[in-house]
């Protein structure tokens, strides 16, 4: 870490010394690449951690230029300049919060649809630039903008532009280091598991999608004196489309790499423009070789180099408890109830009112044939299908057509078949998000203290599950089993008042079978939580539980202990012809 | 049947990315033989399928097919060798009709390879031009085992036929199968329904984790032998 | 009544061309997932074909088979070195053409130069029809489109190769397994979309712009269409071309072009948010 800093100390002093080393014309243009690479920055924090690609980023960029043009072109003093720029990060901000808000509430996933919707706004704020002569300039652009007062354009106002960068550069540093940064790798590699840990998705990715606003804001605004002048081409589609390009050529991983493409790419565009006629296609053959093989870009081929400028953050992982859960009713009897639940995927009806309720705590079975409608039946309780008839409730409230994040927060917590993890990140930084499922506050999300946090239940679950403690590990690198394991303990230590397993041994070898049955049936015990298990293997559910569900094509075809279960004519119909 | 086997599986280990679904699965089968391959649920019977198939690439192993060492073929060249494969899930095409469904991968699109299994199972033949998608699961799982039994395959592939199929079609399938084998046709199938292992299999592979833990070529008892296996 | 069958003309005109430079990418993106951003790029390839022709004193009906030529033969390289690495990753088939559509914008512009180019029609003059004059080339072209659209509306529904697109389309594993040659077929289908786009160009060059950035505005006009539509058939195709010629025409019509523009943008942008999966989804 110590090192880390000297090492980003060492890149910024470079960066302010670089007019003395150089001459002051290429200190200014410099300064315009700077710039860009702000933008890039942003870019990187919604591509690369957060997994979604803006498509129009110089709509932001060109708004804050035009809005800061209008402001020194007013002629005011610093007093009102300040407030102005303010202004001119906080405008980009919001408007790229709402439309982030908007789209991403009803869009889940990182679907090419919010980059088109981003490039479609940047091309109809490059066709209102254009018209709106009184406001814009149009077609010529805004034109006489002054340089900040008191502050040379060709010779000092490069420094501001580097303490911008540098603010920006530590400010988008911490947000990704924080428990915000370590959400947005989990929303690129899993956004819906991360959603059944009761965070609203929709908002992370429109908090970065405003960060990213802001700074291209920012950099806008200093763009605006820089230049002297604000052409549409400052909000339009071609600059959008090299921003990208800068970013991942630059690597759009880090913080570097992206203000490295811009700069590299800016100086060597502008030496070999005119020398050399085939230099935008080499752009374009090396922007294909970086998508198609080199992900990372630039920065990705050196990744000790730049680990150097991002170290990893200085974690007390001495172990503070969080705050406790907020109480709702904590471990008081379970209230769960389907009335005549109906769910249809087109013409076939999967749920056909299905009919039953839970009202005491500890394990409860779901079995049936294959295609019964088991887990539709989960998926619609915790909103990942829509509810067609009937209605579900929840200790007394309607959960119909509720959504992952709603059902997690209101205590239900869900574990698929298939392990579903967030394999990008180690072992204890899934461990890390499943502690703070419905804890973590908004502030808590950028603060450090959040890594320190452990629980009892975390505690207990490593004792029993040894290959949770191997922390560092790549999640991804477990095996099926190791996998089974880490999701069922993310499940329980968001600590649910309802645990819904979803054939939590399909897998597993007998002697972990074994383990997972011991750690279920003792957690439940100690808990009181309620566990709603489905289950093939009829001898894990006669250990489990004496309380058996029987599904049988989209309905409720016997509920009761084992022995009824097994003496039930229907039952007997259903499973003839198999062993199970 | 002498000599070389029809299908020969050496050995054969695969599955996503850096996990290990199936490891060092072997087995042999002549023409006129039915294999069942059975374990719980997640052990890794639809992957060993897909290796087969070459719907998925073995990390290691070989798949011998008439002769030839197919580890490297692609899946529709295994096809066009005289597999017929009948997968779990996703079994037909739900946007063609039944008929496309049967005739899209012959060039003379004829239905008649299909004759007697339209006999045993008229309701198909009822619904040629109607779309796939407006099946029942259990007449989907039945369209998807006829194509795989068409006449001009030699190994057929199926991944747990009788999955949501009527009891009665059941047997049909039973009886579809031994007419099979008498025209000397081989039979890899994975199934958890043991009263169909029961009734058709001449060697049966128990998997669990991946591995075959057990495996018998004796008819008598069988059932009970696997159930019992199947048991933790 | 005049008026009613001027503006009934430029509505169908509108319609078609607006068809026919998107069913390029309904076949690419619609039934291959490759978001294609070079589509526009090569029915940019297509127009300057046609200037070829004209450059080299040839007969226009030449500028045809010369535009399929260049488009399948460009379309396969970057088929067999991008595309068919990249086939489910919609996002990277994004990126990568995006990088290739650079490629060919630059490459013509250092070829031809930067300067618009001019392309004759073959067919000038008008015709009356309904009681007005009407270019003749834009009434033949209508025709042709229209006779392109049902013959390969019936192809589509009848032929074997018809239903093996639609079942690689819909499970290419099973597809596989069946028997179809998968990674053929899918050459196949990407050639002739983006050949179809260089057929666009052909036709329309003598009516638009011919430059090397002129592909932007086709290309951004066939993915609302696509989604406007919804993807995947031939009558989403006709509904999207119909919903933004249409509005481009009355909204041009009764204020300006620029405004006709913005319309468009505002009906696309509520589309992608609202229902990305077109008018005739359920959602």
């Amino acid at each position: 870490m110590a090192f880390s800093r000297a090492a980003s100390l060492a890149l910024a002093a470079l960066l302010l010394a670089f007019p003395f080393l150089s001459d002051s014309f290429t200190a200014y243009q410099l300064g315009l690449y700077l710039l860009y690479g702000m933008v890039a920055q942003g870019i990187a924090l919604c591509w690369g951690r957060a997994g979604f690609l803006p498509l129009g980023q110089a709509l932001f960029f060109g708004i804050g230029a035009y809005l800061a043009g209008a402001a020194l072109k007013a002629g005011v003093g610093w007093a009102l300049l300040v407030p102005a720029f303010a202004v001119a990060c906080l405008v980009p901000a919001l408007l790229a919060g709402l439309v982030g808000a908007l789209v991403f509430n009803r869009q889940i996933g990182s679907g090419p649809y919010f980059s088109l919707i981003t490039l479609a706004l940047s091309m109809l704020g490059f066709q209102l630039a254009n018209s709106l002569n009184g406001v814009t300039g149009g077609f010529n652009g805004m034109t006489g903008i002054p340089g900040l007062p008191g502050i040379d354009t060709y010779e000092t106002l490069y420094f501001v532009i580097v303490g911008a960068l540098i603010v920006s550069t530590l400010l988008l540093a911490h947000v990704m280091r924080a428990p915000f940064g370590q959400l947005l790798i989990a929303v690129r590699e899993n956004e819906e598991r991360l959603q059944f840990f009761g965070f609203r998705t929709s908002m992370l990715k429109a908090a970065a999608f405003a960060i990213s606003g802001g700074v291209a804001g920012l950099a806008g605004a200093l763009y605006a004196p820089h230049q002297g002048i604000v052409t549409p081409q400052a909000v339009g589609f071609l600059l959008s489309a090299e921003l990208v390009i800068w970013t991942a050529v630059g690597g759009r991983f880090g913080l570097i790499g992206p203000v490295v493409g811009a700069v590299l790419i800016g100086f060597m565009a502008a030496g070999l423009r005119d020398t050399f006629r085939y230099w935008e296609v080499a752009v374009a053959l090396v922007f294909i070789a970086v998508v198609l093989r080199l992900p990372g870009g630039i920065g990705g081929l050196f990744p000790s180099v730049l680990r150097l400028f991002a170290g990893e953050a200085e974690l007390g992982k001495s172990g503070i408890a969080p705050h406790p859960l907020a109480e709702r009713g904590h471990r008081s009897a379970p209230d769960l109830r389907f009335d005549a639940v109906g769910v249809s995927m087109g013409p076939v009806n999967i749920l056909n009112g299905l009919d039953f309720a839970i009202s005491r705590t500890g394990i409860h079975c779901i079995i049936g044939p294959n295609g019964a409608g088991k887990t539709s039946a989960l998926n619609v309780l915790t909103g990942r299908l829509p509810l067609a008839t009937g209605d579900i409730s929840w200790r007394g409230a309607s959960l119909a057509n509720t959504r992952p994040y709603i059902a997690a927060r209101s205590g239900i917590g869900r574990k698929f078949q298939v392990p579903s993890i967030f394999p990008e990140l180690t072992v204890s930084q899934n461990i890390e998000i499943a502690v703070w499922a419905n804890r973590l506050s908004a502030r808590e999300m950028f603060s450090m203290q959040p890594y320190a946090w452990t629980t009892e239940m975390l505690t207990e679950l490593r004792q029993r599950f040894p290959s949770l403690t191997e922390g560092e590990k790549s999640a991804g690198s477990l095996s099926v089993g190791q996998r089974q394991m880490l999701d069922f303990s993310m499940t329980l230590l968001a600590e649910p008042d309802l645990v819904l397993l979803d054939e939590p041994c399909a897998g597993l070898s007998a002697e972990e079978t074994r383990q997972m049955i011991e750690a279920i049936a003792a957690i439940a015990a100690e808990t009181q939580a309620t566990f709603i298990i489905i289950e093939h293997d009829m001898q894990v559910v006669e250990r489990l539980s004496d309380h058996v569900l029987v599904m049988h094509q989209g309905a409720l075809l016997a509920n009761g202990t084992m022995t009824e279960i097994r003496a039930n004519p229907d039952v007997k119909r259903v499973y003839a012809g198999g062993t199970k | 049947m002498s000599g070389a086997p029809l299908l020969s599986v050496e050995n054969l280990s695969g599955g996503y990315g850096e996990i290990v679904v199936v490891n060092g699965f072997s087995l042999d089968l002549a023409g006129g033989e039915v294999a069942c391959v059975t374990g719980r649920n997640g052990v890794g019977k639809s992957t060993l399928v897909r290796l087969v198939t070459g719907s998925l690439k073995p990390s290691s192993g070989r798949v011998v097919f008439r002769g030839r060492d197919l580890t490297a073929a692609p899946a529709h060249g295994r096809a066009r060798q005289g597999m017929g494969y009948a997968p779990q899930e996703g079994v037909v095409f739900d946007n063609l009709t039944v008929a496309e469904n049967l005739t899209l991968h012959h060039k003379d699109r004829s239905l008649e390879r299909y004759g007697d299994l339209f006999t045993a199972f008229p309701r198909l033949s009822e619904r040629l031009t109607q779309r796939a998608g407006t099946l029942s699961g259990g007449e989907k799982k039945i369209l998807s085992f006829c194509r795989a039994l068409a006449e001009d395959t030699v190994l057929v592939i199926l991944d747990e036929p009788t999955e949501g199929v009527q009891p009665e079609n059941i047997a049909l399938m039973a009886e579809a199968i031994r007419r099979g084998k008498e025209t000397g046709r081989a039979f890899l199938i994975v199934e958890q329904n043991l009263s169909l292992v029961e009734a058709v299999a001449d060697a049966a592979y128990l998997l669990d984790h991946g591995e075959c833990v057990y495996s018998t070529t004796e008819r008598d008892g069988l059932r009970a032998r696997l159930s019992e296996r199947l048991q933790l | 009544m005049e008026l009613v069958a001027t503006y009934g003309l430029n509505f169908a005109y509108s319609t078609a061309t607006l068809g026919l430079i998107v069913l390029g990418l309904a076949v690419v993106f619609g039934l291959l997932g490759v978001m294609n951003m070079a589509h526009g790029e090569f029915v940019m390839l297509g127009a300057y074909s046609a200037l070829m022709v004209q450059q080299a004193g040839l007969p226009y009906v030449l500028a045809i088979p010369l535009a399929l030529f260049v488009c399948g033969a460009f379309g396969w390289l970057i088929e067999w070195s991008v595309i068919r690495h990249l086939y489910r990753r919609p996002f990277d088939t994004f990126l990568a053409t995006w990088g290739i559509a650079i490629l060919m914008r630059k490459g013509v512009e250092v070829t031809f130069g930067r300067e618009y180019q001019s392309i004759d029609q073959s067919l000038p003059g008008t015709v009356e029809f309904f009681g007005i004059d009407y270019p003749a080339y834009r009434l033949v072209l209508m025709a042709l489109i229209v006779a392109l659209f049902a013959g390969l509306f019936v192809w589509y529904q009848r032929s074997n190769t018809g239903a093996r697109i639609k079942a690689m389309v819909e499970n290419p594993e099973l597809a596989a397994a069946v028997g179809i040659d998968t990674a053929r077929l899918s050459r196949a289908t990407f050639i002739a979309g983006v050949a179809t786009a260089g057929l666009a160009g052909v036709l329309l060059a003598p009516l638009v712009r011919v430059e090397p950035y002129m592909g932007l505005d086709y290309l951004l006009n066939s993915f609302f269409i696509l989604v406007v539509g919804g993807l995947g058939t031939l009558e989403g195709l006709l509904t999207g071309s119909g919903i933004i010629g249409g509005a481009d025409v009355v909204i041009s019509a009764i204020f300006d072009k620029t405004a006709g523009y913005l319309g468009v943008l505002t009906i696309s942008i509520l589309f992608l948010w609202l229902r990305p999966d077109g008018i005739f989804s359920r959602r």
